[in-house]
């Protein structure tokens, strides 16, 4: 192995690798922790070229190779566990200027997320992704995975906010897929198929994005409503009879809310305490328009109560009980003894998202009532988050596998209702086992086919999403 | 009891603003909010009213339309009774004016306790509650932290330098709020719905016979703070005490 460090070390310019165990600890893994990271080395090309030296080099060895961004992923999709090298692109983060015409960036796949951002926001544009991991994650770990978000409502995920991509393949082959062009309909959509592929397929090395004005202000409400249904009949009126554009609808319910009180030491947000709450942001023209629309609101039935932030600061107050959800559950995590709470992360068609809640709360949530149990989401998007605690008396031991099972249970019920297991998280080693229960035999097929026709070697994050 | 207190609008401090060309005022939108310290006092007014069965809330803002807004979503909608607006230019009058305005509100509606912010957040004068008890002839607590009313008496926990200070006051009295006094409640939707049908006065500043309204006070200049300097990469970290040292003076 030392013989394959050594050529990294002496064919690229100094400052490029590292076999420290603190390094390979820390960019062997992402948010994950199911795994023991063990990468036989880290990289941190600053070129495309160098990129592709690295790949050469690695080829030669016999090394496989895991690329990298911010490591945010919550699906084990920027692991290293079998002796790969990291290829990690966070030194390329060169953001080019603005094009204010043509509303796009050309940006370095290491950018970070937010810093694109804050340069695009001088021009009065921004890349409409926002995500809680936006000040760590990357444009290329965003484009790996499809990154969704807060704003998907309005905004859809990363794949809409890209028109061009600089790809390494696994051949070392650099390709040039898109430009800048908003239209071109020329054959197949090769951009779409390195979007979301967690890295199989190629390495995104820049990417020219597609921005669009900042939005004005936002309005933020928080309701109090008596269920998922009632929560279901407001995202109804919202979409059909809200004035201004949808920006974010969320749900979380009072356990949640519970949880976040507790750990950031808050108020209760409402005076009664609702079953549930559901945070609407909206970008309003009006404040009249706004207030006639509230009175509507209030008559759905099963709302019970809701407040309005009057201030940017109360706006902040009132998202604080949602996004503030998975830090809160951690910290109750680590208060029972495990590292993080057991996640999951599905996505429903809205029509029957009814019915899966139903009878979620029947068998599945009876045979695990002492189980803590927060569920959240995106609603606007049909996307749950149900993040579990371990119950008091269980084992730390035995959670695991009481996880295994509850999961086996969960995503049959998520396949009943034609959802998906993963809606925005990807599927990297955490969903692997389980991506037949998404997709068909004959869909996985065409994906080994993709696979097998651009890495024939498995030589790019192997063992992620299935197996070749 | 009947408690007066203000719905003062201030601008944003999150939001940018735009100094006239002239160097006097501010131009262009604004983005408005109601003052924070505003904010504590209603919620004050609205405990007591709660604690105390009988008594009338009424908001006071002071000047154009677009502050009605502000009464209404950020007093009455919150559960204040009823509000009055004092229709006045804002950039013209004084600290000392509005101090007049509240004398001859306080003189025409009566209440037992005026409840004022310690200080507007973007003009920082912090002069208008010490101005109208002067005016009445009545006692004030300013920077209150606490507010209880034991019998006859207001008493009220000031926050001093260094402390606290607890003070009994006599009724009718002036009280200003510093921003421990209480958590602020938020809006609630069903109280919008009702603050559309709650009674709203509009006042010009002839109505109350004041006896001066003319500013004593005028804006000569402003400015916005200088920008941040650009920063200087240092390469060991002998250099950066070094720097620290002599250059920035901090250690």
């Amino acid at each position: 192995m030392s013989a394959f460090v050594d050529a990294l070390a002496s064919r690229l310019p100094p400052g490029r690798v590292s076999i420290d165990p603190a390094d390979l600890l820390q960019y062997g893994r992402d948010w994950t922790r199911d795994w023991t990271p063990a990468p036989s080395a880290v990289t941190w090309p600053r070129s495309t070229a160098e990129v592709v030296e690295v790949l050469h080099i690695s080829r030669h060895f016999g090394v496989h190779v895991v690329p990298s961004g911010g490591r945010t992923g919550l699906a084990g999709g920027a692991v290293a566990r079998q002796g790969e090298v990291v290829l990690s692109l966070e030194r390329m983060n060169r953001i080019d200027p603005v094009d204010e015409l043509g509303q796009t960036v050309r940006v370095q796949a290491g950018a970070i997320t937010q810093i694109v951002q804050e340069h695009c926001e001088r021009a009065g544009l921004t890349w409409p992704i926002d995500l809680a991991a936006k000040g760590s994650s990357t444009i290329g770990g965003n484009l790996a995975t499809n990154a969704g978000g807060l704003n998907v409502v309005r905004y859809g995920h990363a794949r809409h906010w890209v028109l061009g991509l600089q790809v390494v393949l696994a051949s070392g082959e650099v390709v040039e897929v898109g430009g800048a062009l908003e239209k071109d309909n020329t054959g197949l959509d090769l951009r779409q198929l390195f979007i979301g592929s967690e890295g199989t397929l190629g390495i995104v090395t820049e990417a020219t994005l597609k921005l669009t004005r900042v939005p004005g202000k936002l309005d933020v409400l928080l309701f109090g409503v008596d269920g998922l249904p009632a929560a279901l009949r407001l995202l109804r009126e919202v979409r059909q009879g809200a004035p201004g554009l949808l920006h974010a609808f969320e749900y979380f319910t009072d356990f949640c809310a519970s949880q976040v009180v507790e750990h950031r030491k808050l108020p209760w947000p409402l005076r009664n305490r609702p079953h549930a709450y559901v945070l609407v942001e909206l970008e309003a023209p009006d404040a009249a328009v706004l207030e006639f629309w509230l009175g509507v609101a209030l008559g759905v039935p099963g709302v019970s109560d809701g407040v309005v932030a009057q201030s940017s600061k109360q706006a902040r107050e009132l998202w604080a009980y949602r996004e503030d959800i998975t830090a809160s559950l951690s910290a109750a995590a680590q208060r029972h003894g495990v590292g993080a709470p057991h996640k999951n992360d599905v996505a429903l068609p809205l029509a029957l998202l009814e019915a899966f809640c139903a009878e979620l709360d029947g068998d599945w949530r009876q045979t695990r009532k002492a189980w803590p149990l927060a569920l959240f989401g995106h609603l606007g998007d049909g996307n749950l988050h149900l993040n579990t605690l371990p119950p008091a008396g269980l084992p730390p031991t035995d959670w695991p596998s009481a996880c295994a099972t509850a999961d086996r249970e969960l995503f049959a019920l998520v396949r009943r209702h034609g959802g998906s297991i993963s809606a925005e998280h990807g599927v990297g080693l955490v969903k692997k086992p389980y991506l037949h229960l998404t997709r068909s035999p004959a869909e996985i097929a065409v994906m080994r086919a993709v696979k097998a026709a651009l890495d024939p070697d498995n030589f790019l994050n192997p063992g992620k999403i299935f197996d070749p | 009891m009947k408690i007066l207190v203000s719905a003062k609008r201030v601008s944003d401090p999150n939001a940018r603003l735009n100094i006239s060309r002239d160097g006097k005022w501010i131009e262009g939108d604004v983005e408005y909010i109601l003052n924070p310290f505003c904010e504590n006092a209603i919620e004050c007014a609205l405990q007591l009213a709660e604690a105390h069965d009988g008594t009338e809330t009424v908001a006071v803002g002071i000047g154009d339309d677009e502050t009605a807004r502000f009464i209404r979503q950020g007093a009455l909608a919150r559960g204040v009774d009823r509000g009055i607006l004092v229709e006045a230019d804002e950039a013209v009058i004084d600290s000392d004016v509005i101090a007049r305005i509240y004398q001859g509100l306080c003189e025409r509606e009566r209440p037992d306790i005026l409840l004022l912010g310690k200080q507007a957040i973007d003009g920082d004068s912090n002069q208008v509650g010490q101005l109208v008890a002067e005016y009445l002839g009545w006692p004030q607590a300013t920077f209150a932290s606490k507010v209880e009313i034991q019998g006859d008496e207001v008493i009220v926990q000031r926050e001093v330098d260094g402390g606290l200070e607890t003070i009994a006051l006599t009724m009718p009295c002036v009280i200003t709020a510093d921003l421990r006094l209480n958590e602020p409640r938020y809006a609630s939707l069903a109280g919008i719905m009702k603050a559309k049908k709650k009674p709203l006065d509009e006042l010009e500043m002839d109505d109350l016979d004041l006896d001066s309204t003319d500013p004593k006070v005028r804006v000569v200049a402003m400015s916005t703070p200088a920008g941040r300097k650009a920063g200087v990469m240092v390469k060991t970290v002998d250099e950066l005490v070094h720097k620290l040292k002599t250059e920035a003076r901090v250690v």
